[in-house]
């Protein structure tokens, strides 16, 4: 959402300003280290697209800042910042992986013309890898299921809202079911025999999301080789779902606006009005009045998303609810899988009675499916529930980065591959996550 | 535009400088052609709506220079400005003719404080491959953009990828000739709201 984030490795402190002021002016996210160790320590808890260092600091040097930043990410853009008297210094560096050198003062084109040049690909190769990622999405609707009281309360309010034809913001943590929600409230309304339109803003890269919502006309830029309808017209006479709302840039969220006021919209490069026939309901884990405070997302739109809202209640607080979801999944993956599995043993039962559910009904769902795939007995046990084996799961000499692949994978497959989920649950961004997949070489099931 | 009807009522280059909103101001320091300090004045109270007035603050800006490199630092002439200031000054723009830089980069056109109050343009680096016909109507429009452009930061307004949009980086003088004299829509609304948020801001804390 906030753009490239770039990293100013350097000890003067007014070359650290004055470039970190042009750089953020130029739109980027810029944070400052003022020496290498500083540097090193930030980059653990972060990580950032573009780094510029100084070859010539007191302590940890640029060059060795270079060397243990390509060895953990190789992904990372290192520009090499000298003087004159360092040039030779510079050409070591890009033998050692940096991507460039800029002699002090830099030439503003120069600068200009480099980090766009950075930016450009960088964004390229992460729209290989989110095609990919749309091509092996799987959809996988199920009906919502619940006797708590709080779930009871939401298919009453379901029923109540679906007839009208307001827009909805559904809140709550991932996996809570969502997308079940706006699927139902569409199921429901006067809109069910029209399409329902899913469309997740977290996973679809910035620059691609204009022509993924609005379409383009043939021509409109240099890739649009045909006319493309995007999700907004396929959802015409139905619901256009869209999920992971918090997350779409400034100038997305402008358009957004405009179409919701105006009810018509346009195709990149087109001229021709479409109008927008379609109900909104959008979805968020991300409490977007703080996103507002910061202004990050925009309170008029948020106005016109809030008409009606509701939140999805977290497995926690309907535990009650955990037998039932875990008998309808048992059934279902034991179908699916030609599997002999007909039940759970109480021990596990329990150990799903104590444990937390970060991940919400997703997770149980794939907890489910895992324990009919891994159990050998008719009955799942415990230890074929992964939260309860997740400390034995590798074994005890396993280095570190063998655990944190396995993690990974795990939460990305429980998560269907959603990126921007999955980044959330772990804790990072999405771009230390894509490095991270493309590091181990990560992929989708099937 | 409609919204700004009210504000375009009050503008006028010159008098009323204490009555209605806050203004814009224009600071030439030193020698600076009237012809081209009124351009900037047009252009500026045309992209923002506001009402812009001239006024010089400062005779000179020998504190900047750096004596080695024999440019004027902007930073500095910037936190100059925004010490003096008078009161009901919405942001003020600087125009000045020396070749201006910051400490990382060989030149800038210009400079401004995001989301501050002071910017500052020079037709220094516009001059060049001018030819001395058009010359003083070519640079006035330069110098409108650069300063409309530099104007934009302190309202908050990044890059913009547009490339004909005031807010555009221009690398080169061409890439100046090349752009309008006018915000895309993107960045319209999102001055729109800065301007909204200021005008809030200054009911809540009235000076
Ligand atoms: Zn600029
Ligand atoms: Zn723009």
């Amino acid at each position: 959402m906030s753009g490239t984030q770039i990293l100013i490795v350097d000890d003067e402190r007014i070359m650290r300003d004055s470039l970190a002021g042009w750089l953020i002016r130029d739109g980027h996210a810029v944070e400052t280290a003022v020496s290498g160790e500083e540097a090193l320590e930030i980059i653990k808890k972060k990580r950032f697209d573009i780094l510029l260092v100084d070859i010539r600091m007191e302590g940890i040097s640029g060059l060795e800042v270079l060397r243990q930043v390509t060895e953990s990410d190789p992904d990372v853009a290192v520009i090499m910042i000298t003087a004159y008297g360092s040039i030779s210094t510079a050409i070591e560096a890009m033998k050692n992986g940096a991507r460039d050198y800029l002699l002090k003062p830099f030439d503003p084109e120069e600068l200009g013309v480099l980090i766009e040049k950075i930016v450009d690909e960088q964004a390229r190769s992460r729209e290989t890898l989110f095609l990919k990622e749309a091509y092996e999405e799987r959809t996988r609707f199920e009906s919502m299921i619940g006797q708590s009281r709080s779930m009871q309360s939401v298919f009453d309010f379901i029923r109540d809202i679906a007839p009208s034809e307001a827009t909805i913001l559904i809140t709550g943590e991932t996996g809570t079911g969502k997308g079940l929600a706006a699927k139902a409230i569409h199921s429901q309304s006067p809109r069910c025999d029209g399409p329902f339109v899913v469309v997740n803003c977290g996973a679809i890269p910035e620059h691609l999301m204009e022509s993924e919502l609005f379409g383009h006309q043939k021509g409109a830029f240099t890739d649009a080789k045909e006319t493309k309808k995007g999700r907004l017209e396929l959802a015409h006479g139905g619901t256009l779902f869209l999920d992971e709302i918090g997350e779409i840039g400034m100038r997305m969220q402008i358009d957004l606006l405009r179409v919701l006021e105006d009810r018509v919209f346009y195709r990149v490069g087109g001229t021709q009005p479409i109008e927008a026939d379609f109900r909104v309901i959008t979805a968020t884990n991300r409490d977007l009045e703080e996103a507002i405070a910061k202004e990050a997302f925009r309170e008029d739109l948020f106005y016109r998303l809030n008409v009606i809202s509701f939140a999805m209640p977290p497995l926690r607080e309907r535990k009650e609810d955990i037998p039932l979801l875990v008998e309808h999944f048992l059934h279902r993956f034991s179908r699916e899988t030609n599997r002999p599995v007909d039940g759970i043993s109480r021990e596990a039962l329990d150990e799903m009675m104590l444990y937390d559910w970060p991940g919400n009904v997703r997770e149980l769902q794939n907890a489910v499916e895992r324990a009919v795939v891994v159990g050998k007995k008719r009955k799942i046990q415990p230890e074929d529930l992964p939260f309860c084996l997740a400390p034995a799961g590798l074994p005890t000499g396993s280095a570190l980065k063998d655990v944190e692949k396995a993690h990974i994978a795990r939460v990305l497959n429980e998560n269907q591959w959603n990126v921007a989920r999955t980044a959330r649950i772990l804790e990072i961004d999405r771009s230390t996550l894509y490095t991270k997949i493309r590091k181990y070489n990560l992929e989708p099931p099937e | 535009m409609d919204k700004t009807a009210s504000f375009e009522d009050a503008a006028d280059l010159g008098g009323r400088s204490s009555a209605g909103a806050d203004a814009i101001l224009v600071s030439p320091i030193g020698p600076i052609d009237s012809v081209l300090s009124e351009a900037v004045c047009r252009e500026v109270q045309r992209i923002f709506g506001a009402r812009v007035r001239q006024e010089p603050l400062l005779s000179s800006v020998e504190f900047a220079l750096d004596l080695e490199r024999r440019q004027y630092h902007s930073t500095r002439i910037l936190e100059h400005l925004a010490k003096r200031v008078p009161p009901s000054t919405l942001k003020i723009i600087g125009i000045v003719s020396v070749d201006l830089f910051i400490p990382i980069l060989t030149h800038v056109y210009g400079e401004a404080q995001l989301g501050g109050i002071a910017a500052v343009v020079s037709t220094f680096r516009l001059l060049e491959p001018l030819g001395p016909v058009k010359a003083k109507a070519d640079l006035a429009s330069r110098l409108g953009k650069e300063a409309a452009h530099e104007l934009g930061h302190t309202f908050k307004l990044r890059h913009c990828p547009n490339p004909t949009c005031i807010m555009h980086y221009c690398r080169s003088l061409r890439d100046v000739d090349m752009k309008s004299l006018k915000l895309c829509p993107y960045c319209r609304v999102l001055l729109e709201d800065e301007k909204k948020r200021l005008a809030k801001q200054k009911l809540r804390q009235p000076q």
